[in-house]
């Protein structure tokens, strides 16, 4: 059903060789906001999982040496407590070092603690994350220690998943107005290549072609072009997170994201240039149906 | 409706987008295995009459029957089908450059999605009956311009059409190779092709018995029957 494929010489077009160019930036561009989504994404979930289930308790030090004594009794009594609740993995007091290690970058080594009002510190980690686990450890605090305050990571968990949804919606909206972008590259391409060839088209027409062969021509030459295009703008992509793995991966901080995906990921990246090919070959095919719509 | 006639045009008027009238209430009619010329001088109209024929256009007003059908009345894919009865000779031949004699001929062929593989001893048969057995793989522009031409004429005639049109196709050729030509338009006429030449050169046609229609200022009349002798102008052929 193809007849001779080379017989609208659309290789020889100067389009033919920026339209390769133009799509490798376009899938290069897609494919680095897809990941910028896809590891934000991970990078949220990864913050919401590690804060959302853990406490820190601050109670504020005591300066007389009879009332830390006091303090300390009540404090041992509210772990145990807290150790007995379901749904709690770890309760732990910072001890001296750990606070020492807290306030190094501050105040430097070897700090003599007793010296300073530095509040105790007492970390609490649940299995899983539990509003209700949560409000029970509050309403023992608030009976047992009164004028200790519970920080949840809440408010600063919550402005930094917001800023990470932020930046995975203008990651998406990237990969959307790339894809109307290269569509719109592609039918002035299409167009460029009816008019060059308007009389090899109208030949065609004459004789008897079917619209949808004349389209082929089109299509399958768009569908070549963007297909190079697209590999190369994913090789450069590849190339561009290994580069930012191996970077990341000397950081070797806890708080960066790691450039790992999952087999389904590697997928939606591989869609990629396939998405592209094919929105290339079917504008390629729906601008010249259109055109030769307007002969009779 | 006749379907005894190939080919009637019916009061037919064309016009390009709001200009004047390029044809003018033409009235003809063809029938099958006919030979008929069309003279005029260059603008009269000859190539738009013939780009009717060929479905280029639809006509602006009248009515148009090809094979019987109302031009009108049909959609794009039957007129698609009606073209594929249609061989066409071209002023300018219209070769494409990229492909070879052989390639150029097959190609009313290969676009019904028929594969070069199978046409190829057909189209290789008919570039040698047209004397071009020795450049089946040449490309257009390594070949002279008669060469050319009879690629072209291959290629309107490969698909067996029922009706041939050519556009000046002595337009560029000196009288004796133009006579040869016309000569090879009548042997396809014996084997049952509906033959119309546009041609300007009055001199060359009245050398064949073919009857004759006259094209000036877009107006069609036919000025010379089968028999070689004048007609008279009536209601009937004006």
């Amino acid at each position: 059903m193809f007849g001779n494929k080379n017989d609208v010489p659309l290789d020889r077009d100067a389009s033919s060789r920026f339209l390769p160019w133009l799509i490798a930036m376009m899938v290069y561009l897609a494919t680095m906001s897809l990941i910028i989504a896809i590891t934000m994404n991970k990078l949220a979930n990864r913050w919401d999982q590690g804060l959302s289930s853990s406490l820190t308790i601050q109670i504020p030090a005591e300066p007389s040496a009879e009332k830390r004594r006091t303090l300390e009794k009540q404090l041992k009594t509210f772990i145990t407590k807290i150790e007995n609740l379901d749904n709690i993995s770890r309760v732990e007091q910072l001890n001296d070092t750990e606070l020492n290690k807290l306030m190094e970058p501050w105040l430097g080594k070897d700090i003599l603690l007793h010296d300073l009002p530095i509040p105790y510190l007492i970390s609490i980690e649940l299995d899983s994350s539990s509003a209700k686990t949560i409000d029970e450890i509050k309403l023992i605090l608030a009976q047992d220690i009164p004028n200790a305050s519970v920080d949840d990571h809440q408010r600063w968990l919550g402005n930094l998943l917001g800023l990470t949804k932020i930046i995975q919606i203008i990651a998406l909206l990237v990969v959307i107005l790339v894809g109307g972008a290269a569509a719109l590259m592609v039918i002035l391409v299409t167009r460029m290549g009816l008019a060059i060839h308007r009389q090899v088209v109208e030949l065609f027409h004459h004789m008897g072609a079917h619209d949808s062969y004349i389209a082929s021509r089109f299509q399958f030459h768009a569908l070549k072009l963007s297909i190079v295009g697209g590999l190369s703008g994913l090789l450069l992509a590849g190339i561009t997170v290994a580069s930012f793995s191996s970077l990341l991966g000397q950081a070797n901080s806890a708080i960066l994201p790691t450039l790992t995906f999952t087999s389904g990921e590697w997928g939606l990246l591989l869609l990629m240039p396939l998405s592209a090919s094919l929105i290339a070959m079917m504008t390629a095919r729906l601008t010249v149906l259109r055109s030769l719509a307007l002969m009779p | 409706m006749d379907f005894k006639l190939l080919v009637r045009f019916q009061d037919v008027h064309l016009r390009y987008g709001s200009g004047p009238d390029v044809l003018h209430q033409v009235n003809l009619t063809l029938a099958p295995g006919s030979f008929h010329f069309m003279v005029g001088p260059s603008g009269a109209g000859k190539s738009s009459l013939l780009r009717l024929m060929y479905l280029a256009h639809r006509p602006s007003s009248g009515r148009l029957s090809i094979f019987g059908r109302d031009v009108s009345q049909q959609d794009r894919k039957e007129l698609t089908m009606l073209r594929r009865r249609i061989g066409i000779i071209f002023q300018d031949f219209r070769l494409l450059d990229h492909l070879t004699a052989l390639e150029n001929v097959a190609l009313p062929l290969t676009i019904t999605g028929q594969s070069l593989d199978k046409v190829r001893r057909n189209v290789s048969e008919l570039l040698s009956w047209v004397g071009l057995a020795d450049y089946l793989d040449a490309k257009p522009p390594t070949l002279s311009g008669g060469q050319q031409q009879r690629v072209a004429i291959a290629r309107a005639v490969i698909a067996r059409p029922s009706l041939l049109l050519a556009d000046e196709p002595t337009g560029n050729l000196d009288d004796k190779i133009a006579e040869r030509l016309l000569f090879l338009f009548e042997e396809l006429n014996k084997r049952g092709t509906t033959i119309v030449v546009a041609s300007h050169n009055e001199g060359l046609v009245n050398r064949f018995n073919h009857p004759v229609f006259k094209i000036v200022n877009g107006e069609v009349r036919l000025i010379r029957n089968q028999q070689n002798s004048p007609v008279t102008p009536t209601a009937e052929n004006m």
